[in-house]
């Protein structure tokens, strides 16, 4: 059976013609209004409580303590209150009351039929991956300012912008957002929109679940952009203890964005996990899956068993701030290296969930824009696999200089350097696969091979760092500065570049500009390294990172920085631009731009909204680029049918003279309106005691399209059985003497109704046949409701059960 | 969850062939893998806290270091509680997939009546221990294990409460009781957490 979208090519509903709101106040509804207040409501609530409890046991209701209890319960559960208020609970909570008009495969929240749908909760994977990139793009933004406001601060020695507290809370600031609110979403927004085209899937195994995530993503972000209004939290991204337990109340702010932004992406990575275990479609096995699916696999591990670390981490933080625990207080026996053993615990392997989705995303451009079956395909997923599992082996060596068990050095230097084999197997993978190849130099392929080769360079100054001695020396200095953006920005950002450019026609349906693209580019590549570059030497000569001044002796290096930061940053500007430009005005994309195999590229651009009309059947692998005669997946797309492109229509009425005219105006008009129950016993005695009772003649609509509801058929079939359907009903009718005219409308049901009641041959009066209750999408949208309401002439609703009416059926 | 149906007002039985093609790479329910994963997820957060307390707690010679007593026999009994409402929830689930309703309702309304009663007995421990959370490290990591896995037990009282609610309702039959055994899943999950912590923290 076709769900697919009646607009192929021109995406997501711009076939539909308008549709008419429903009727549904925003005030209850999940609406962005019922999201403002009820998340402070839910804040008031419970700072009321906490400061309640503490009044029974005696507390003071003022100061720094009840400022901290207020700050945690009152964000925590404002961005609870949120998405309860935007509406990711609404169906659970039907589900919880059991509600009657709860339904277990309710899809009204899926697809995208116009802009506004993207500002609301939606269940499509492809609408929630456009939802993550643009709103972690918004952030990326706004961390790159503060890095910008860093580097107009370190422009020459000395201070000048900014106080030395605000620049720690700028740096902070940059490194919390790009981490927490950039690269981890944006590759699971990336994955998001392709994973399940990939798998041949139609959308993810929780497509509710996936919407929460997206939607618990934006308070964890406004909670760290709010802790500027309260003063900065400043102990870096990464939040040492003591000093975060001591800083003022905006650290109260960072560790509950926190787990804001955890519980998101844990959420979103059992999502993955269940996803590509049971979601792939037939003939889909491991060994054939793309590496993109491969590397989320891994990556989704890494998140479902490392991000508790985290949050545990925060929360301890949390309690010794609030609660006055211990965790990190030697004097009480608490201990303080334990900190950065369960943060880095974490946080080393959160390094390849910021990395492994790019290495899939690489493999991807380079196997499809050079024309070549990737080099070792399954190398890449075992080493990918291999670094998921390693990376939780080399914590420590973030604490080399912490004061840690002297023994514990060795191992985790031994072990990080064994990271360096899968990782260098995946460069000469990718290098074999570009050798001989016909290569395209796309930007997408641009962003690509400039990956591999910054990331070759931080991952080499990574083994410096990894080699004791050497990270002793430079330690705290900017050459892990260096480091950590080479790896980061040379590596994350520029896939995520390559990516988002490879898969623009796929989410948009429309080309960007190639030669932007090219200037995008450049720009990024030169000023990236212009700017990183240096810091190693700046590092290697003693220069301190996380310090606002610095001695006038590296003064010209930081000048020249500070001018190639600014270059990188209006780079950002040609890529918005292009992106801004394109998606509204450039060339309409085609399915399979890249001629690429696999199967998100076989369905249209962008895609229909349940994906596939049938299940792929996978029968290869998805690499075999020049291989005659290979095939990754045979996929099968139900053409649109010419036919139903407008109104079908059928028509009983025989002749049109002027007497016949006149004879028919004069008849009371009766609009029938019905679908599945067109040709029921029920409907058709309603219209035989009208025509009993004086004249009548019978309009017959049956719609088609429900785009307020959940999905849209345009199958040739249904619609055929549907003119059956409708061409009995109307032999009966002329059987029992009615005159009757009807027409198979492809619209949603409201919006065909209101279009007759305002044609220039109104109805006298409607009769909407349905289902029962239990089975009826209409009623459940309370259609016969809102058609009393608004066309103001009598409505009868008759329902008729087709199952005991076999004539109804046929 | 992601099979199509027709909200539409055209009952399509045919469908339901070609969505369950797309779970033939499916041995388990997805929905009780997720359960799996979720668990998975949370038995590293509990990790956290157990490292914190295995690192702290063997960077002293004593212990309970500090010279605080916690009581050993009246949390045996709570932890008796627990594991005997693990078996009442078994016999929920039995009685789901046998369609015995009363068994059902029972089970569900034991379980739920035992993880409270636990947390009641958990809050008096709490009350009379003489310590608070900000005396030391003991307490510190003491309060942060029980009241971690007390809230799970609050998360788990709330998911059979919701499934006592559907099972007055009749919402479940021998076929379809997916909820409720996840339910039990999470339920069997913070005992066993429990019976970890009780023989870590309170016994060795």
């Amino acid at each position: 059976m076709a769900v697919a979208h009646a607009g192929d090519i021109a995406g997501h509903g711009h076939s539909h013609g308008p549709v008419r709101s429903e009727p549904r106040s925003p005030w209850l509804h999940g609406s962005w209004l019922r999201a403002i207040w009820v998340s402070f409501l839910f804040a008031f609530i419970a700072i009321g409580i906490s400061a309640f409890i503490r009044y029974l046991l005696g507390f003071p209701l003022h100061g720094a303590e009840m400022q901290e209890v207020a700050a945690t319960f009152g964000l925590t559960f404002w961005a609870i209150g949120f998405t309860v208020g935007i509406g990711c609970f609404d169906y659970w909570w039907g589900y919880i009351i059991g509600s009657p008009n709860w339904v277990q495969e309710d899809h009204s929240a899926h697809g995208a039929y116009s802009w506004r749908d993207y500002f609301k909760v939606n269940t499509d994977h492809k609408v929630i991956g456009i939802q993550y990139l643009v709103l972690t793009f918004i952030f990326f933004m706004i961390g790159g300012a503060l890095a910008e406001g860093v580097r107009a601060e370190l422009a020459s020695p000395g201070t000048q912008y900014f106080s030395p507290g605000t620049y720690n809370g700028l740096f902070s600031a940059h490194a919390t957002l790009m981490i927490f609110l950039f690269v981890i979403p944006s590759f699971a927004g990336i994955a998001n929109f392709v994973v399940p085209l990939m798998l041949g899937a139609q959308d993810m195994a929780f497509p509710r679940l996936n919407a929460l995530s997206f939607w618990l993503l934006l308070p964890g972000g406004l909670i760290f952009l709010a802790s500027f209004a309260v003063g900065p939290f400043a102990a870096g991204w990464t939040n040492y203890a003591p000093l975060s337990v001591h800083a003022p109340i905006g650290d109260t702010f960072f560790t509950i964005g926190v787990q804001f932004a955890g519980a998101s992406s844990i959420a979103t990575a059992v999502n993955f996990l269940v996803t590509i275990v049971t979601m792939r479609a037939p003939g889909m096995s491991f060994w054939r899956m793309p590496l993109l699916v491969w590397a989320n696999l891994a990556t989704s591990s890494l998140v479902v068993l490392g991000t508790p670390f985290i949050a545990g981490s925060q929360f301890m933080v949390l309690y010794d701030r609030v609660m006055h625990t211990h965790f990190f207080d030697p004097a009480t026996g608490g201990n303080v290296i334990l900190y950065q053993h369960i943060f880095w615990f974490y946080s080393h392997p959160a390094v390849y969930i910021m990395m492994l989705p790019g290495f899939g995303i690489i493999s991807e451009i380079i196997s499809i824009h050079s024309r070549k079956p990737i080099f070792g395909y399954r190398l890449i997923a075992f080493s990918t696999v291999a670094i998921g599992v390693l990376g939780f082996t080399v914590w420590a060596h973030h604490m080399f200089v912490s004061g840690m068990a002297p023994w514990l050095r060795i191992p985790m230097m031994a072990t990080t350097m064994l990271i360096a084999v899968p990782t260098g197997i995946k460069i000469f993978s990718w290098v074999a696969t570009l050798w001989d190849g016909v290569i395209h130099l796309t930007t997408a392929m641009l962003f690509a091979l400039g990956f591999i080769f910054t990331f070759v360079i931080g991952g080499l100054s990574g083994i410096f760092l990894a080699v004791l001695p050497v990270d002793i020396n430079v330690s705290d200095t900017y050459f892990v500065v260096a480091h950590i953006h080479y790896v980061l920005f040379g590596g994350s950002v520029f896939t995520i570049y390559a990516g988002l450019y490879h898969w623009f026609p796929k989410m948009t349906g429309r080309m960007y500009d190639e030669r932007l693209g090219r200037l995008h580019f450049w720009l990024t590549f030169v000023a990236f390294n212009a700017t990183f570059m240096p810091m190693h030497w700046l590092g290697l000569q003693g220069m301190p990172r996380r310090v606002a001044d610095y001695d006038p002796r590296f003064a010209t290096l930081n000048f020249i920085i500070s001018i190639f930061a600014f270059v990188l940053g209006a780079s950002t500007l040609v890529f918005l631009y292009n992106v801004i430009h394109s998606w509204a005005r450039g060339p309409i994309a085609p399915a399979n731009p890249w001629r690429a195999l696999t199967l998100e590229w076989q369905v249209s651009s962008p895609p229909p909204i349940f994906n596939f009309d049938e299940p792929p059947q996978v029968v290869g692998g998805p690499y075999e680029y020049g291989v005659p005669g290979a095939r990754h997946a045979i996929v099968t797309v139900h053409e649109p049918d010419p036919q139903f492109a407008g109104v079908a229509t059928a028509t009983a009425v025989a002749g049109s003279t002027p007497q016949r005219e006149a004879l028919l105006t004069a008849m009371k008009h009766i609009l029938v309106v019905a679908n599945q129950t067109v040709a029921g016993d029920a409907l058709i005695d309603a219209v035989r005691q009208r025509a009993g009772a004086e004249p009548v003649r019978v309009t017959v609509i049956c719609p088609q399209n429900d785009p307020g509801g959940d999905w849209v058929t345009d199958d040739r079939q249904v619609a055929q059985a549907t003119r059956e359907r409708l061409d009995q009903t109307l032999a009966k009718l002329h059987e029992v003497g009615v005159e009757a005219t009807g027409e198979v409308v492809d619209r949603d049901p409201y919006t065909a109704v209101m279009d007759q009641v305002e044609s220039s041959d109104p109805p006298a009066e409607i009769i909407i046949s349905t289902l029962p209750q239990t089975r009826s999408g209409w009623l459940r949208r309370d259609l016969v409701e809102r058609v009393r309401h608004d066309a103001k002439i009598p409505v009868e609703h008759v329902v008729v059960d087709v199952h005991s009416n076999p004539a109804a059926g046929a | 969850m992601t099979s199509i149906a027709a909200a539409h007002d055209m009952p399509a039985p045919e469908e339901r062939a070609h969505v369950s093609a797309y779970h033939k790479s499916l041995l388990q329910s997805p929905v009780f893998l997720g359960m799996v994963m979720f668990i998975g997820s949370e038995i590293m957060l509990f990790g956290s806290f157990f490292t914190a307390y295995f690192y702290i707690r063997f960077s002293h010679g004593e212990y309970p270091f500090g010279g605080f007593e916690i009581p050993k026999a009246t949390t045996g009994i709570n932890t008796a509680i627990l594991v005997f409402s693990s078996f009442t929830m078994h016999w929920a689930l039995v009685s789901a997939s046998r369609g015995r309703r009363l068994g059902l309702i029972l089970g569900l309304g034991l379980t739920l009546l035992l993880g409270l009663t636990f947390l009641g007995l958990q809050m008096r421990e709490y009350h009379a221990l003489g310590f608070v959370p900000s005396d030391g490290a003991f307490p510190t990591t003491f309060f942060a294990l029980t009241g971690l896995h007390g809230l799970h037990v609050f998360v788990g009282a709330t998911l059979l409460s919701i499934a006592f609610l559907r099972a007055c309702r009749g919402k479940y039959d021998p076929d379809n009781h997916l909820g409720l055994e996840v339910t039990g899943l999470y339920w069997h999950f913070v005992d066993v957490v429990w019976i970890f912590l009780y023989t870590v923290v309170y016994l060795l």
